[in-house]
Order: structure tokens, then C-alpha cells, then sequence
């Protein structure tokens, strides 16, 4: 009874748990062919999910309503002006990745004075400022897919013993994130926030600053995701943000944050993302048609969501 | 037939010799209803539309051609926009739709509107409208076909497009036909990479370490550079890959020709294809016996043509042909 109750006090464990699952059941598959480099491909590919994800749970832990819909958007934008920019070449690193800072700044920024100076929903705002930020893309960019700099896609497929480069790096990120969450005076703040923002107001905590933060902080992140994406792929495309949407308030959500706000999880964010990927491989090992594979990830993610979600009576 | 070289020339050569046709749509107005605009191939699809279309406004043949494109890719959104275009008395209607009968009833509207509809890409399967196909079940055994010239056999790993649509299904129906056919052939694994490299590559490189060696990949386009670095990433020996006429694509194939006489072929649907859309639905509103339905060929690139298609490609664009009125008499005289 106590290592359950002990358990479900972490909810971040069941995501880890879920991965492991997923990861076996493809290994059995396979008679464990290949099981070593299907985490290494997982270890990529939930880095980037696991960015945005982070971006998208301090956005979330300040409470109900409090959502970014416009990473996607922010990703390709990102990735277009920095390709664009650099145009390939090394010495243009640096520019290319200030510049994507700079959009990740202002959409940021922008975002909040749509939700703060129009009083517009969070939900909305973000949506409406995403078509803006597309156009934008697809104005400045039309759809051109310029190599990444050498150095850049260097360092984003880099591998040292099967572990990517770029995924030890995002884990220590995570574990500084962690950090600012439970141990700084913001991390506290967005918490506070999150559990009610009248109590927070009152314990003297400027609010609309904290907000704006969070804003900015997850479209920087977006635009981070974006720079590094498109040094991993090979280039900037227009819809390579698409599948982040979701998936960042996906593993937001498994990883064992609470949609109500107010309670954060950094660790769970990594397992829901490795989750995630190995989810799909699993089905796709198996087989399994794309309707199936549909309705399996809808149902497994209810699932995890249920078990993991269902632990502290409210209070 | 189609190259660009010959463009003004053709347009030149059609002014002349159909110059009863300009007199007869020269106050004519025709619209793009176009649904989606978020990747590459849309964004060349416009770029051809435009390219062709303003010349022909300039010349004369018809009054104004614009296009417009619904921000949602959603089918109320663009029967909407139909339902507008009727009101504001468009002589014909393009239409790239979002769905092949959701949009029928706005359709059967324009019709009795007296304007005229013509489909193309994402067709619609409303009778009064004419239909621009393409064959994708050809495409998909084609591309087995080319295999069973280069391989003695093997496994095949199957990257599809965009789960739930019909061209996925149809391309995907060709190639398993291909295979059926070419029995030395087994796909061992299918993912789908949604027409877009990243989401390619990040399919490929989760199934990849679970499978036997792969001969060859046979794609749907937009895929095949994805999968190439999926392969590499793995350290796994590069398979025939087919292509799909992206510039990522070809840029890739040709560096690995240069490198090591990689061969290959690359087979898609030109984005240009809007402009023989544009062409029917001129040569309806000039009184042309047009049928119903037509059927475009697909673009297909060899290891002869590489180096042509992809200096005549846009950086991140598509390889693309760009049709003339006369190119579009031959298509629809079945040639």
C-alpha cells in the first residue's frame, strides 16, 4: 500500500513506467533486435518534444485557461529566419540563432499584450497570433529549405556511445528548469499563481509580471526548438511545427503536471516524451494500421492520463 | 513539351492561332478556391497560377484571374468561399479541394449558377464539375516496377502520406498491387511520414532498428530525404530509395550520384498542374468539347534528366512544369 501511495505521490513515475512498457513490448516483438537503437532514436526525438514541452508546462502550471497554441508556428518561423539568415554558412551561427531568439521574443511578448492589453483568452490569443505568425512564415520564407551550417547540423545528430550530444544537453536543461521551478522565487511564483492567483495577488507576488514571463519563456523555447530542429532535419519546412502542438500539451500532461494549474513536474516531461515516441514505433513494429495506431495512442494517453492523474483528492 | 523555354513562345503561338478564343473569354473571370497553403508544393502550386495566369491577363485572354486560399483547410471554410465566389459572379471556379464530396453541394450551386467548376489535385466528385485526376495507383506500381528492374528482390519499406486521405490510400493500393505482381518483393515495414521529411525521418529512424536489411524504400514523395537520413543515421547501408521531385530530394540524389553513382528515380505530381486547370476552364468558357474527366501525367525524373530537373527546381521548391493552352489542347485531346 505505501510504495502505491508513494508511487502515485510521483506522478512523473508513471510516465517512466509507461515508456519502459512500450519499450519492452518492442523488444519482445523483435526478439530484442535493435532494442539499444530504438532508445537512442527516441533519446533524438523526444529532446526536441521535451523543449517545448517544458516551454508549455510552465505556460500551463499558471493556471486554468493558460495554454500556448502558437509553438508550431513559432517553430517554423523560427526555423525560417535562422536558416534564411545564415544561408548555410558557420560564421553565421551566432546571428542565426540571435535572430531566433528575437522571434521567439516577440511572438512572446506579442502573445501577452493580445491576452493582457485586448483581455482576449489565453486559448484564443495564442491561436489567433499563430495564423499571424504562419503567414509570416510562409511570406518571409515560401516554403525555401536552405541547408543548415555544417557546424549546426554537426552538433545536433552528434552521438557519443549511442547517447545524442544534443539530448545530454537538453537533460541538463531540464534538471536547471527543475531548479527555477521548486527552488527560485519565479518557479514558486508560477506555482503560487497556478493554485490561485487572487491568494498569489495578495501574498504579494506581481502577477502580470510572472505571466508575461511565462509567455516569453515558452515562445524562446519554441524558437530554440525550431533553430535546432532545423539544424537536425536538414532544413526549415513551413509544417514541421505541426506535430508539436499536441504533443507539447500531451507530455505536459502525462509527465504529471496538473491541466488545473498549480502543480508541476520537470522529470515526467522526459519519460512522457520517450513515451511517446516509443509508442508509436511500438505500434508501428507491430504493424499496426495507421486508424489503429490512432486510436490506440487516444486511448493509451486517457489511460496514463487517468492513472497518473488520479491521486490527490482535491483540496 | 513543357519546358519554360517554350512558354512564350506558346502563348505567343496560342494568341495566334486560337484568336477567336481570346475574343471569346477576354471579358472572362476566372477564380482559384485553393484550400491549403502550408507546404512547399502549395506554395509552388500558387507561384504557377500566378506566373501563368497574370500573363494571360496581360495578354488579354481573360479579364482577371485571382486566387484565393482558405486559412483553415476546413471544408465549411471553403464552401463558404465558394458560396462567395457564385455571388460575386466569377465566370469559372478552380478548385484544389479539402475534401472530394464534402464541397458538392456548393459545387452543384456554382453550376446552376451557370459557372463553370473545374477540379484538379484534390478533385470533387460532383457530376457538373470537371475532374483533373491523377493516377496515383499508376504511380505506386510504377515505382515497384522500377524496382523489379534494378533489384533481384528483397525487403521494401513502405513510407505513406497523410493517414485518411485518398491519395495516400491510392498510392499505397498501387504499390501493393506492384508488389503482388513483382513476388521477390516484401515489405517488411510501413510508417507513415505524412508527405514531410522531418515527420519521415522521425518514422523511419523508430522502425528501422527493428528490421531485417532493407533493398529498397518506395516513397509518396516529400519522404525520401527524410528516410535517407533516418538510414544514415542508423549506420545503416543506403537503400534504393524512389523519390519524390522534392529539391531535398533531388540535391541529395545528386550529391550521392556524384559521390558514388547512386541511380535512382524521382516520380511526382507537378504543382503546375493549376495552370492546366486554369487552361480547361478557359477552353470550356471558349465552347471546347472538354471531357468530364481528364487524367494528367505524373513528372518523373531519371538518372539522364537529374541534373536539368534540379538546376530548373527552386531551392526548397518542387521540380515543376508550367502548361501553355496548347499543352492543354494535348492533354485533353487524350495525347
Amino acid at each position: 500500500m505505501s510504495v502505491i501511495r508513494v508511487l502515485s505521490g510521483r506522478a512523473w513515475v508513471w510516465s517512466f513506467l509507461g515508456m519502459f512498457l512500450v519499450w519492452l513490448v518492442t523488444a519482445v516483438y523483435t526478439g530484442g533486435k535493435g532494442s539499444a537503437d530504438v532508445i537512442t532514436a527516441a533519446l533524438s526525438f523526444a529532446t526536441f518534444t521535451v523543449i517545448v514541452g517544458i516551454g508549455q508546462m510552465f505556460v500551463i502550471t499558471t493556471g486554468p485557461g493558460n495554454v500556448d497554441l502558437s509553438i508550431p508556428s513559432t517553430i517554423a518561423l523560427s526555423g525560417a529566419v535562422a536558416m534564411k539568415l545564415m544561408g548555410s554558412s558557420n560564421d553565421m551561427l551566432a546571428i542565426g540563432l540571435a535572430a531566433s531568439l528575437g522571434c521567439g521574443l516577440a511572438v512572446g511578448i506579442f502573445n501577452y499584450l493580445l491576452i493582457r492589453v485586448l483581455r482576449i483568452p489565453p486559448i484564443i490569443a495564442t491561436l489567433s497570433s499563430s495564423f499571424l505568425i504562419l503567414s509570416t512564415a510562409i511570406a518571409y520564407g515560401r516554403g525555401l529549405k536552405i541547408k543548415p551550417p555544417p557546424m549546426l547540423a554537426e552538433f545536433t545528430t552528434a552521438q557519443v556511445g549511442g547517447v545524442p550530444i544534443l539530448a545530454i544537453v537538453i537533460i541538463l536543461f531540464a534538471i536547471l528548469m527543475s531548479v527555477v521551478l521548486n527552488r527560485t522565487v519565479y518557479g514558486r511564483s508560477v506555482l503560487a499563481i497556478g493554485q490561485n492567483m487572487r491568494a498569489a495577488w495578495l501574498a504579494g507576488i506581481n502577477v502580470e509580471r510572472i505571466r508575461f514571463m511565462t509567455y516569453v519563456l515558452s515562445a524562446l523555447l519554441a524558437a530554440i526548438c525550431g533553430f535546432l530542429l532545423s539544424g537536425f532535419s536538414g532544413g526549415a519546412s513551413l509544417n514541421m511545427g505541426q506535430e508539436y502542438l499536441l504533443a507539447s500539451i500531451a507530455v505536459v500532461v502525462i509527465g504529471g503536471t496538473s491541466v488545473a494549474g498549480g502543480k508541476a513536474n520537470v522529470p515526467g516531461i522526459w519519460g512522457a516524451a520517450m513515451f511517446m515516441f516509443l509508442l508509436v514505433t511500438m505500434l508501428n513494429t507491430l504493424g499496426a494500421s495507421a486508424g489503429i495506431r490512432l486510436i490506440m495512442t487516444g486511448l493509451i494517453i486517457v489511460a496514463v492520463i487517468t492513472i497518473a492523474g488520479g491521486d490527490e483528492p482535491q483540496r | 513539351m513543357l519546358n519554360k523555354a517554350t512558354m512564350g513562345a506558346s502563348i505567343l503561338a496560342t494568341a495566334m492561332s486560337v484568336g477567336a478564343g481570346v475574343a471569346d473569354t477576354s471579358d472572362k473571370r476566372i477564380a482559384l478556391s485553393n484550400n491549403y497553403a502550408g507546404n512547399s508544393w502549395r506554395q509552388a502550386m500558387l507561384g504557377s497560377w500566378d506566373k501563368v495566369t497574370s500573363a494571360a491577363v496581360a495578354d488579354g485572354v481573360v479579364a482577371e484571374a485571382p486566387a484565393f486560399t482558405t486559412a483553415e483547410n476546413q471544408v465549411t471554410e471553403q464552401a463558404a468561399q465558394i458560396q462567395n465566389m457564385i455571388l460575386e459572379g466569377y465566370d469559372a471556379i478552380v478548385i484544389n479541394a479539402a475534401s472530394p464530396d464534402a464541397l458538392n453541394g456548393a459545387v452543384k450551386q456554382a453550376c446552376d449558377a451557370g459557372i463553370v467548376v473545374v477540379s484538379f489535385d484534390g478533385i470533387v466528385t460532383e457530376p457538373c464539375a470537371y475532374r483533373i485526376a491523377v493516377d496515383f495507383k499508376a504511380m505506386g506500381r510504377l515505382e515497384v516496377d522500377y524496382l523489379a528492374t534494378r533489384l533481384n528482390g528483397g525487403n521494401l519499406l513502405e513510407i505513406r502520406g497523410l493517414a485518411g486521405v485518398f491519395v495516400d490510400d491510392e498510392i499505397s493500393a498501387g504499390i501493393h498491387e506492384g508488389v503482388a505482381a513483382h513476388s521477390q518483393f516484401k515489405i517488411v515495414g510501413s510508417v507513415h511520414g505524412d508527405w514531410a521529411q522531418d515527420v519521415a525521418q522521425k518514422a523511419v529512424a523508430g522502425i528501422l532498428p527493428s528490421l531485417p536489411e532493407v533493398a529498397g524504400v518506395v516513397t509518396q514523395g516529400g519522404d525520401g530525404y527524410g528516410a535517407a537520413q533516418a538510414f544514415a543515421a542508423a549506420g545503416r547501408p543506403t537503400p534504393l530509395i524512389v523519390m519524390g521531385n522534392r529539391y531535398d530530394e533531388l540535391q541529395w540524389w545528386k550529391e550521392q550520384k556524384d559521390a558514388n553513382g547512386y541511380e535512382t528515380i524521382s516520380v511526382s505530381i507537378a504543382p503546375g498542374v493549376s495552370t492546366l486547370a486554369f487552361w480547361v476552364a478557359q477552353m470550356v468558357l471558349d465552347g471546347k468539347d472538354v471531357p468530364q474527366d481528364l487524367t494528367v501525367p505524373f513528372l518523373q525524373i531519371s538518372q539522364d534528366t537529374l541534373e536539368e530537373s534540379l538546376a530548373n527546381t527552386q531551392p526548397g521548391g518542387v521540380a515543376n512544369v508550367e502548361y501553355s493552352l496548347e499543352d492543354a489542347m494535348a492533354v485533353v485531346a487524350g495525347k
